[in-house]
C-alpha cells in the first residue's frame, strides 16, 4: 500500500512538471520584429554562411542550377535535403517539434500558410526586389496571407482544367473547345452517344477528384464564396457547394466517366487520355508532368491540349503547390535568416533566366523569355492564369479532405450529402482548432 | 503516439508474471541489487513513460500546428470525437481488422508447424523461407502486394492463365472484401512467427504422453485435439494476443496497401490518426490515440487473463 502511494506521488510530481512545460516546443524561437525587412545585395559576400533547403522527392532537383550558382558568386555553402513524402506533414510535424530549415519549398496558399503559423514561424518578404518584375497578373496571385507575404512564387501556379485527347475530338469532329460548362457537359453526352469514354477519373488515387468540384465552383469563388465560408456564414453542406458535389455525382451515375472509376489511378488516366481511351480529364499541371514522363514534346503537342473551364465560361481555378514556391523561416540568426533573403533575390534575380532555361518551365517575368522547349497545352495552362480565380486551397484557411470523401462517394460508401457533412465537420474543426471568427 | 502494445511487451508481461509464481525458490538470494535497473528504467521512462503521459495530457488541450499556445480545453476533443461518427466506425474498422488478423495469423502459422515438424533438413529450409516475411519491411510487403493484387497485377494474370478467361478483379477495390484480403496479407507477413512459436510449443510436450496415446489406439487427429492442442495453450496465449493486440496497432501494410481506401473500408485508427496529424490536429490526433490506446488496454487484459485461464490443465 505504502509503495502505490510512493509511486502515486512520484507520478503527480512528474505530472506537475510536465504540466508546467506543456508548451509548444516550436513557438517563440523567432525573431519577432515583422517590420520590414532589408534585402542585400545578390552578390554580398556569404563565406562560411550554411544554409538548408527542405525539398519534396519531386522539388529537390528544381534548385540545383540555382544553388551551384548562387555558391559560386557568394561562397555560401546551401544544403538541399529531401523531405520524404508526406512532405507536408512530415515539415509540419518538424516545425511543430522546434526544427526549421532557412528556406523550404512550400504550397504558397492561404490555407497551407495558416497550417504553418506563418505569422510565428516565416519572414516577411515585403519589398521583395523581384516584385516589381513580376508579370502584374502574378505579383499577387498568392503567398500572402493577412496582407503579408510570406512565399515567393519561383514556376507558374497549376490550374485545374480540362486536359483532352485532340486526335479524339479531331474523329469525333469536335473543331472549338466548349466554352462553357453546359456546353462542356453535352460534348460529353455527345461523345458517349458516339461510343467514346468522355471523361477519365482516378478513384483509387482519389486526390483528383475534388477538382470536379473545384472548377463548378469558380464563379461563385470570384463572388466572395470562400470568404463567406471561412467565417461559417456559408457551408459545405449549403446549395452552392453541395450542388457541385451533386453534379459531379450525377455525371458519374450517368455514365459519363470510364468503367473502372472505382480502382483507376493516376497513372491509368494518363495513359488512357494520351492513348485515346477517354476524351478528356480535369486535372492539374502534375497531370502533365505525368505525360511529359511517358513521351516527347512533340507528341504532346500533336496529342493533348488544355482548356479551362468554369460554369459561365473559360475561366481557371489555380492550385499553386509546393513545387511552385519557397517560404523563408526566422531562424532567430539575423545573418542567415538574411541569407536566406539574399538567395531568394538571386533566384528570382541574377539567377532566373539560367533557372528558367534549366527547368523548360515558364517565366513569371516579363524580362526573362519562356523557353521554346515548353510544350503548347502548357502555355495555355500558363495563359489561363490571367483570368483565373483560387481553388478551395487558395482561398479557404483550411484544407479539408473534400477529395477522400468524393472518393468515398465513387465506391459508393458515402452520398453527396454525407461527402458534404463530413468535408463541414473537417472544415470547422481545423478552423476552430486556429481560433477563426465565427466557428 | 506511441505504439501501444508490442509483442515484446506482451512477452514482458508474460515473464513478469511467470518469475511471480516462481519467485518463492528464487527470493533471498540477493544477487540483482535492485540499483542495476536504474540504467534501462531511465530509457523506458524518458522513451516511453513520459511520451505516454504527454500523450494523455494533449488530449485535453487545444495542441495544434496553428497556434503556438497550448490551452486546457477539458473534454472538448472527446466529445467532438464522438459525436462526429468516424472514430467509432475507425474503431469498429480496427477491430474487425484485428480480429481477422488474428483467426489467419494463428490458423496459418498453426497449419504450418504442424506440417514442418519433423527436423528433417527440407522443413529446416522452409521453415526459413516462411519466415523470411517476418523479418522484412512491411511497407514493402505492403506495396508487394499492392502491386500483384491490382485489377492487372500478377494475381489475376494467373487466375487468367488457368481458367482461360481475362479475370480483372479489383482485390482491393472491394468495399466489404479488401479488409479480409488485407487482414490476409497482414496474417502472411506475421504467420512465420506465430509458426516458429508453435513449433517450439510442439516441442516441449513430452514423448512419453504421444506415445501412451499412440498406445491407446488415438488416431492422429484425436491426439491432436486431446492432448497436443491442450498442451500448446502457452503458445496460443502468446500467439492470439500479440497478433491481435499488434494488430489493433497495425498501419504500415495498410497504408501501403489501401491508405485506408476503398470508401474508407478499411481505415484503421492508426491510419485516422496519421490523418488527422498531418491536417496540423495535433491534440485530436493525440486524442485518437489515447483512445486507442484505451482500447488495447480494455481487450488486452481480459483476453490474456481468459487464454492464460486455459493454461490451468498444465
Amino acid at each position: 500500500m505504502k509503495k502505490a502511494l510512493k509511486v502515486a506521488a512520484v507520478l503527480a510530481t512528474a505530472a506537475s512538471f510536465m504540466l508546467t512545460g506543456c508548451s509548444d516546443p516550436g513557438a517563440g524561437s523567432g525573431t519577432q520584429n515583422n517590420g520590414p525587412a532589408t534585402w542585400p545585395a545578390a552578390n554580398s559576400d556569404l563565406k562560411g554562411t550554411k544554409l538548408t533547403i527542405w525539398a519534396a522527392q519531386n522539388s529537390n532537383k528544381v534548385p540545383d542550377s540555382v544553388v551551384a550558382g548562387f555558391e559560386k558568386l557568394t561562397g555560401a555553402d546551401v544544403n538541399v535535403v529531401t523531405i520524404p513524402d508526406p512532405y507536408e506533414q512530415g515539415i509540419q510535424t518538424k516545425v511543430a517539434t522546434g526544427d526549421k530549415p532557412d528556406l523550404a519549398f512550400w504550397q504558397p496558399t492561404g490555407s497551407q500558410l495558416t497550417a504553418l503559423n506563418a505569422t510565428t514561424n516565416l519572414q516577411s518578404l515585403d519589398g521583395a526586389p523581384w516584385i516589381d518584375s513580376t508579370k502584374p497578373a502574378l505579383k499577387d496571385i498568392t503567398g500572402i496571407l493577412d496582407k503579408t507575404r510570406y512565399a515567393a512564387l519561383i514556376t507558374t501556379p497549376a490550374v485545374e482544367g480540362v486536359y483532352y485527347n485532340k486526335e479524339v475530338f479531331e474523329k469525333a469532329g469536335i473543331t472549338t473547345a466548349p466554352k462553357d460548362w453546359d456546353s462542356f457537359i453535352k460534348l460529353g453526352r455527345d461523345l458517349k452517344a458516339k461510343g467514346v469514354t468522355p471523361f477519365y477519373e482516378m478513384g483509387k488515387d482519389r486526390w483528383a477528384t475534388q477538382w470536379w468540384v473545384h472548377v463548378q465552383l469558380a464563379d461563385a469563388a470570384k463572388d466572395g464564396l470562400w470568404d463567406r465560408v471561412n467565417t461559417n456564414k456559408e457551408k459545405f453542406t449549403d446549395p452552392t457547394i453541395q450542388g457541385a458535389i451533386n453534379t459531379y455525382s450525377g455525371l458519374i451515375k450517368e455514365g459519363l466517366f470510364n468503367d473502372d472509376i472505382k480502382t483507376a489511378t493516376f497513372e491509368d488516366q494518363a495513359d488512357a487520355l494520351l492513348a485515346g481511351k477517354a476524351a478528356m480529364a480535369v486535372q492539374v499541371n502534375s497531370f502533365f508532368t505525368q505525360l511529359q514522363s511517358k513521351t516527347d514534346t512533340a507528341t504532346l503537342n500533336k496529342k493533348i491540349g488544355f482548356f479551362p473551364i468554369a460554369p459561365s465560361g473559360n475561366i481557371g481555378t489555380f492550385i499553386p503547390d509546393q513545387s511552385n514556391a519557397l517560404v523563408a523561416f526566422k531562424t532567430g540568426d539575423a545573418k542567415r535568416e538574411a541569407a536566406s533573403r539574399q538567395l531568394l533575390s538571386y533566384w528570382l534575380g541574377d539567377g532566373y533566366a539560367d533557372f528558367v532555361a534549366k527547368q523548360s518551365t515558364i517565366s513569371l517575368q516579363d524580362g526573362v523569355k519562356t523557353p521554346a522547349t515548353v510544350p503548347d497545352a502548357l502555355l495555355a495552362v500558363s495563359d489561363s492564369l490571367d483570368s483565373a480565380v483560387g481553388s478551395m486551397q487558395t482561398k479557404a484557411i483550411a484544407n479539408p479532405d473534400l477529395y477522400i470523401f468524393l472518393a468515398d462517394m465513387i465506391q459508393g460508401t458515402k452520398t453527396p450529402e454525407e461527402v458534404a457533412k463530413a468535408t463541414q465537420d473537417q472544415f470547422a474543426q481545423l478552423a476552430k482548432a486556429q481560433g477563426a471568427a465565427g466557428f | 503516439m506511441t505504439a501501444v502494445m508490442s509483442p515484446q511487451d506482451v512477452s514482458r508481461v508474460e515473464d513478469t508474471s511467470k518469475a511471480r509464481r516462481h519467485g518463492g525458490k528464487r527470493g533471498g538470494k540477493n544477487d540483482h541489487p535492485l540499483w542495476f535497473l536504474i540504467p534501462a528504467l531511465a530509457v523506458l521512462v524518458v522513451f516511453f513513460f513520459i511520451p505516454t503521459l504527454f500523450n494523455f495530457i494533449y488530449a485535453f488541450t487545444n495542441w495544434s500546428s496553428f497556434k503556438s499556445a497550448i490551452g486546457f480545453t477539458g473534454l472538448d476533443n472527446f466529445i467532438t470525437l464522438f459525436n462526429s461518427g468516424t472514430l467509432l466506425n475507425a474503431l469498429r474498422v480496427t477491430l474487425v481488422y484485428a480480429v481477422l488478423v488474428a483467426i489467419f495469423q494463428n490458423l496459418f502459422g498453426l497449419v504450418l508447424a504442424l506440417l514442418l515438424e519433423r527436423d528433417t533438413r527440407v522443413n529446416r529450409a522452409v521453415r526459413v523461407a516462411f519466415f523470411i516475411p517476418v523479418i522484412m519491411s512491411a511497407l514493402a510487403v505492403g506495396y508487394i502486394f499492392q502491386a500483384l493484387l491490382k485489377p492487372e497485377g500478377a494475381l489475376n494474370g494467373i487466375l487468367s492463365f488457368l481458367t482461360g478467361n481475362h479475370v480483372s478483379i479489383a482485390w482491393l477495390g472491394d468495399t466489404t472484401w479488401t479488409i479480409v484480403v488485407v487482414a490476409l496479407v497482414h496474417a502472411w507477413k506475421w504467420m512465420g512467427l506465430s509458426m516458429l512459436i508453435y513449433l517450439a510449443g510442439l516441442k516441449t510436450i513430452n514423448d512419453d504422453v504421444l506415445e501412451a496415446a499412440r498406445l491407446d489406439g488415438a488416431s492422429w487427429w484425436t491426439t491432436f485435439r486431446e492432448i497436443r492442442f491442450p498442451l500448446l495453450a502457452p503458445a496460443v496465449t502468446f500467439n492470439v494476443a500479440t497478433a491481435l493486440l499488434g494488430s489493433m496497432n497495425g498501419f504500415d501494410v495498410v497504408q501501403a496497401t489501401t491508405e485506408g481506401g476503398p470508401g474508407g473500408s478499411t481505415e484503421l485508427l492508426n491510419i485516422f490518426i496519421f490523418r488527422t496529424f498531418g491536417q496540423g490536429l495535433f491534440a485530436q490526433a493525440t486524442t485518437m490515440s489515447l483512445v486507442l490506446f484505451l482500447a488495447v488496454a480494455i481487450l488486452a487484459f481480459p483476453l490474456i487473463r481468459m487464454l492464460r485461464k486455459r493454461e490451468d490443465v498444465l
